[in-house]
């Protein structure tokens, strides 16, 4: 009985206007779009090679150790043609040397492109489905109900020994396999371009990521389809119906998630906690500064130059360096010499002493305040977004658009993982360093003698985190669309069992 | 007969769900929309007036010590005056930049023994205008989310209601067999379709005039916002405009609406079009457009720039790092520092005018669609947005050459003087008052470029036109 049911509806659905309408249109909408998201991929892409062997050719030309300040990049993410989430916008290059703890708030931008085009929106393949998937689904399901009961057939069908609860069923998974076919059939079409051009490479778990991305949409479909239902069985009238369910949709999908940020107090940080931890930390470099300048003092070299009286070409600096905005204060110095005197020759151990002395210092001093600076930045940054987050999941897209982001992995963990590698990179130097006892030595702070080595040092790489932990990040979003489906489904049976036909 | 169907259409209207829907949702829009604001905006203009006074009285402190100091020196950084408009359109303000930044001389040249720690500077620059780039927001990890502005009120909510309005006006009546009831009676049927439009208009314009006066009055009472004469033209006309594209949408709605048989389908089709051209053709089309034209990396750029700057260094070759004060080495001096100002504001004049054609082209494109048409207008009228950010640039521009001119002329009425501008020992010393120093003022001015403003209106005027005649042809053929 629920098969033959299901055909008549599937039937029923596959012959409309509607059906056509929406396959038409979503897959118009899909491949213009992914066309022009491949571009803008490529352009990412080139811009992020471009800048990859800049900063590899500018490490090669440093001579001293003590110089070592490799750029690294993050590459722009395949799967964010589905999801941009924060992979365009949040910087992509940082610099990592021993002495500075780097984050995601000190990354720059490859700057290569006009950034006053960003004035334009972007927008990526499930921002496509957030809209469409949601406003077809709801003018599959508005007539569900209502439809029938207007037109009597409702009567007539309840009138055979079916089961309420199968009739439900029946219209469910018929319309469900309609709605599929336009949300497969435009993924298929975009993944045929993907897999064609040669500057995507998606791995074997990309397509499993694809595959998740896809479960999700079906759930979200399935919400808005059950909202529709409940609407139709709510409202009887087909006319009623549907323009509630439009109101419906457009204040779950245009207004709700733009107005509800506006609503609530805009995350800004407290001053005062910002002004707090930056005094914490220039406290600890002051300290760090007064235990250098008391070496210097008590060195056998008067004076506390750094330059120990070297007669040399070139460079030295000190200076703190504060900026409030991305709650950062480090202290930068060091020596760079590219020529030294003979006659300054016995001066040279000085500097290498002092050295020895120094850098282990500055590391420990950087990573003292990174632990103030981690928990500043979860206070002023990571908190207020998550709250922001949090209140937009209250509309079914902004559960959505976050579980994608997660499969995707251009959510703001995915982000963050860039930024644990650079830190671990960071770590993997500076024990390359204590490993070589390189501070301590003239190759330090002098590149006259002895060329360094810089493909000894440990390299650089980034692998995105794998498929587990992306399941892991979207499973709560995607446990609570189908939480919410269930309720949606309950709530609608009881209605329709205890309704009068 | 008209009258008779708009009220007829009216009456209808106000009883109806969607009527009680569209006001609770665009009162609800509008409230928020000046909290908001009321809330935000007396924090800017208490940024832009702080910053302002720095700027003034780092002037002042020039002029006060020298003219000399003043040509050394410049205004200090210019601010964008924040528009008291900003709640109709945001305008992409968080990305364009505020400030256009005066540099401090650079120095080129020291010259010092290696005894002494004591070093003479020999050569440096003279104050520079710099264009700074958008600001990417890439400390922001916050959700990305649009502004409620009356931009968005209206090209998206109100759009959206007005084909909610409409789809069902025609088919509606022809489903419940009504139309050929009406038809029946010797009333034509442009009267019938006029009416029709008439009265969706009036009963949209019903809950959109009262969230507007909501919105006006929340704003306009409190003390920390004051809207001149001149602003409330502007949001009259914002208004107006409003009103014209509603009227756009309601043609649509009423053209679809005659051509099909069913309201389920009519407003199907109006969705689907709804969501391709207000939604996603802005954004689509300008990433197309802006490929077009490939954009000038920083590299390439600093590669042009070079070259040139060695010219320069040739040109007035060993007089500059040269420690006498004869009159030569003065001129060769004032010559350099002049030629490299104008090099370097010149250069990134022409980046920045690359740069905002691709933005120009792009914004051009994006004009088909009647949403980024209405954005435009609204930008333009509330004195927000690009146009406004380049009009900033030439305000700044005007006012820097206004600037020297002065600092010549003042120069000139010192007898003392050796009349060789941007150099010490060259120029005036004296001191000037402040009051006389011609000071920086952003004004925001319509008429400048009122024929590209007058084109868009023209084109949205069209479009109206278009569908409200397709409408009428769609509906005198069609058969009851």
């Amino acid at each position: 009985m629920l098969l033959t049911l299901i055909r008549r509806e599937l039937l029923d659905n596959l012959m409309t206007f509607r059906f056509a309408a929406a396959v038409f249109i979503m897959l118009l909408l899909v491949v213009a779009n992914t066309v022009v998201l491949l571009k803008d991929y490529e352009r990412r892409l080139a811009a992020y090679n471009t800048a990859l062997k800049t900063h590899q050719d500018k490490v090669q030309e440093l001579k001293a150790y003590s110089g070592y300040e490799l750029n690294i990049d993050r590459p722009p993410n395949p799967l964010s043609i589905f999801n941009a989430g924060l992979d365009k916008r949040l910087g992509n290059q940082v610099r990592v040397y021993h002495a500075f703890v780097p984050t995601l708030w000190d990354a720059k931008m490859h700057g290569s492109d006009n950034p006053f085009l960003n004035i334009f929106t972007s927008i990526d393949i499930i921002f496509i489905f957030e809209v469409i998937l949601s406003l077809i689904a709801l003018l599959f399901a508005y007539d569900a109900l209502a439809g029938e009961r207007e037109r009597g057939t409702l009567r007539l069908v309840l009138a055979q020994s079916v089961r309420r609860g199968h009739i439900l069923l029946a219209k469910y998974i018929s319309a469900m396999l309609c709605l599929l076919v336009p949300l497969l059939l435009s993924l298929f079409l975009a993944m045929i371009l993907l897999t064609n051009n040669h500057s995507v490479s998606l791995s074997p778990d990309d397509f499993l990521r694809i595959g998740g991305i896809v479960l999700t949409s079906l759930a979200y479909l399935s919400v808005f389809y059950f909202i529709g239902m409940l609407i139709s069985e709510v409202s009887r009238r087909t006319s009623t119906a549907l323009m509630l369910s439009m109101f419906i949709w457009g204040f779950l999908v245009l207004v709700y998630p733009n107005m509800i940020l506006a609503v609530m107090s805009p995350s800004r940080p407290p001053r005062a906690q910002v002004d707090s931890a930056m005094k914490q930390m220039e406290q600890i470099w002051e300290e760090f500064d007064r235990e250098r300048k008391g070496f210097l003092i008590n060195d056998p070299v008067p004076g506390e130059s750094i330059w120990f009286k070297i007669g040399a070409v070139g460079g030295s600096h000190e200076h703190l360096a504060k900026r409030a905005s991305a709650l950062d204060v480090h202290f930068r110095t060091g020596l760079n010499l590219e020529e030294i005197n003979e006659r300054s020759e016995p001066q040279v151990p000085h500097a290498q002493n002092y050295f020895r002395f120094l850098e282990p210092r500055v590391i420990s001093t950087a990573e003292k305040t990174w632990l103030l600076r981690e928990q500043g930045l979860k206070n002023i940054f990571v908190k207020p977004a998550s709250i922001d987050r949090i209140l937009l999941k209250f509309s079914p897209v902004g559960i959505y658009d976050s579980a994608t982001q997660a499969w995707a992995g251009t959510d703001l963990h995915g982000i963050r993982d860039f930024f644990d590698a650079a830190r671990q990179h960071r770590q993997r130097v500076i024990d390359y360093f204590y490993d070589t006892k390189v501070f301590g030595t003239r190759q330090w702070f002098a590149g006259d003698k002895q060329a360094v080595d810089w493909n000894a040092l440990p390299q650089f790489s980034f692998k995105r985190s794998d498929i587990g932990i992306n399941t892991e990040r979207a499973l709560p979003d995607v446990c609570l669309l189908l939480l919410i489906n269930v309720i949606l489904f309950t709530v609608i049976f009881l209605i329709f069992v205890k309704s009068e036909v | 007969m008209i009258w008779h169907i708009t009220k007829r259409e009216i009456y209808d209207n106000l009883n109806s769900l969607r009527f009680a829907l569209t006001t609770v949702l665009l009162l609800a829009l509008m409230v928020t929309n000046a909290v908001r604001h009321l809330r935000e905006h007396p924090k800017q203009v208490q940024r832009y007036r702080d910053a302002v006074a720095e700027s003034l009285n780092q002037l002042t402190t020039h002029a006060e010590e020298s003219l000399y100091k003043l040509a050394q020196y410049g205004p200090g950084n210019f601010y964008k005056k924040p528009s008291p408009l900003h709640f109709c359109a945001n305008g992409s303000e968080p990305i364009l930049p505020d400030t256009i930044k005066v540099d401090d001389p650079i120095v080129f040249g020291t010259v010092g023994s290696s005894d002494s720690y004591e070093e003479t500077v020999v050569l440096h620059g003279i104050w520079t205008l710099s264009y700074p780039d958008a600001n990417l927001q890439n400390k922001d990890v916050g959700p990305d989310v649009s502004q409620v502005d009356w931009g968005f009120i209206i090209g998206y909510v109100l759009s959206l209601l007005a084909l909610l309005f409409t789809f069902d006006a025609l088919s509606g009546e022809r489903e419940h067999g009504t139309l050929r009831l009406m038809l029946a009676n010797s009333i034509p049927r442009h009267t019938v379709l006029i009416g029709k439009f008439l009265g969706a208009l009036f009963s949209i314009s019903i809950p959109f005039t009262l969230a507007v006066l909501v919105n006006l009055l929340l704003i306009s009472t409190s003390s920390e916002v004051h809207l001149t004469t001149e602003a409330w033209g502007r949001l009259g006309i914002i208004f107006c405009l409003a009103l014209l594209y509603t009227s756009l949408f309601l043609a649509l709605g009423l053209l679809v609406s005659a051509r099909v048989q069913r309201s389920a389908v009519s407003l199907m089709i109006l969705l689907l079009t709804w969501v391709t051209f207000v939604a996603f053709m802005p954004s689509t089309l300008a990433s197309i457009a802006s490929s077009f034209s490939p954009a000038v990396s920083f590299d390439k750029y600093w590669k042009q720039r070079n070259p040139v700057q060695e010219d320069l260094w040739d040109k007035y070759g060993n007089r500059l790092w040269s420690e006498a004060s004869d009159e030569e080495t003065l001129r060769a001096k004032s010559g350099f520092y002049i030629d490299k100002v104008d090099n370097s504001e010149r250069r990134s004049e022409a980046r920045l005018r690359y740069r905002s054609s691709q933005v120009h082209r792009a914004r051009a494109i994006t004009s088909i669609s009647p949403a980024t048409l209405l954005q435009h207008l609204i930008e333009a009228f509330a004195g927000t947005g690009f146009e406004r950010h380049l009009q900033f640039v030439e305000n700044t521009q005007r006012y820097a050459r206004q600037l020297r001119e002065f600092v010549v002329d003042t120069d000139r009425g010192d007898p003392e003087s050796l009349h060789i501008i941007n150099v010490r020992e060259g120029m005036s010393q004296k001191p000037i008052s402040p009051a006389a120093v011609p000071k920086f003022e952003d004004t925001f001015d319509l008429s400048q470029d009122f024929n590209t403003r007058a084109m868009e209106l023209l084109l949205l005027g069209l479009f109206v036109v278009v569908l409200l005649s397709g409408a009428y042809l769609a509906f005198v053929r069609v058969e009851v």
